[in-house]
């Protein structure tokens, strides 16, 4: 199988040719040297662009999952959402007739809200096959341009304790945040 | 027009939010014999066993898409005589003529209301 070349060999290359042009310093090589040096500057630029895609070391993966995460808890809201309109009705069937015919309407409506999760649930699933599409591509882009992703320099101070929510994966339950909280000394 | 409350309905949607709501629905309309499928191919397994008198139906699933399903139950000739309503977010025209081409009883665009379901699901009944 015959070794695939990397942009960043081809680079090597280009500008390696480039400079023994220029060592050679035929006049009539000029505008070849302009063009071969325009195509090597082009080759840097691109390879920056692509080597930035990346932000912050922050990958398109990490930010399907954060949306993936988005899914699960409108379908938990919403399912909490109908236990409740659910309990509502139950309790309306005791009641008068316009009290009952009241909290049901109130009911059908939450019922008909609540699909909302279905639709934003759709919308998000074509946004995060995007994503994966996209991070695809960006390493067969990274990895044919020799790109190393740098990792990002660690936060320091109040700005390493800005996360957001973490995924439900990963999350601390209340009880274990008790449990720590009980766990540290206050200061004296 | 009022509708048989013990008529058997087939609720199909990989969505488990829209199956509750869907349900909740069909209960105030006092439908209650009502069963449930997460997509296409399960629902024929059911449909199979024992036919039924409605199916709503959503049509972007997997592994079996609505209107597979829609197809598959047309073709059938123990089903297809089924009453078969759509209830999906796909709304564009090629949508709408594909699945009435394809011999669906009705078609609801998401997000739907209650008088819409109940309106539709009467259509049906009058019709055959």
């Amino acid at each position: 199988m015959s070794k695939q070349i990397q942009i960043d060999d081809a680079q090597g290359y280009l500008d390696r040719l480039i400079r023994e042009l220029h060592v050679l310093g035929k006049d009539g090589q000029q505008p070849l040297v302009r063009v071969l040096e325009y195509v090597s500057r082009h080759i840097s630029s691109t390879r920056e662009e692509i080597g930035a895609l990346r932000p912050d070391g922050v990958s398109l993966s990490s930010t399907a999952d954060e949306l993936e995460e988005i899914l699960s808890e409108t379908a938990r809201a919403a399912n909490e959402i109908m236990t409740a309109a659910e309990s509502v009705e139950r309790v309306a069937e005791g009641m008068e007739p316009c009290v009952r015919d009241t909290l049901q309407a109130a009911a059908t409506r939450i019922y008909e809200a609540s699909a909302f999760q279905d639709i934003t649930g759709q919308r998000i699933t074509k946004v995060v096959r995007a994503l994966q599409h996209i991070e695809a591509r960006v390493d067969v882009l990274t990895k044919a341009c020799g790109i190393v992703t740098k990792m990002p320099a660690e936060a320091i101070g109040d700005k390493a304790l800005l996360n957001g929510p973490q995924l439900s994966c990963n999350a601390a339950t209340q009880s274990e945040i008790d449990s720590l909280f009980a766990s540290v000394e206050h200061p004296s | 027009m009022s509708l048989d409350k013990n008529m058997r309905v087939l609720i199909v949607d990989d969505y488990n939010t829209m199956l509750r709501i869907l349900r909740n629905l069909l209960r105030q309309l006092d439908i209650n014999n009502v069963e449930e499928a997460t997509d296409g191919e399960k629902a024929l397994d059911i449909m199979r066993r024992q036919p039924c008198d409605l199916v709503i139906s959503d049509w972007n699933m997997a592994p079996m898409t609505g209107i597979e399903l829609l197809r598959n139950v047309r073709s059938d000739e123990r089903l297809r005589r089924t009453p078969f309503i759509m209830v999906t977010a796909e709304s564009k025209t090629e949508n709408v003529i594909t699945a009435k081409q394809a011999g669906v009883s009705n078609y609801i665009v998401k997000p739907f209301n209650a008088e819409t379901l109940r309106n539709k699901i009467e259509s049906v009944f009058v019709r055959h």
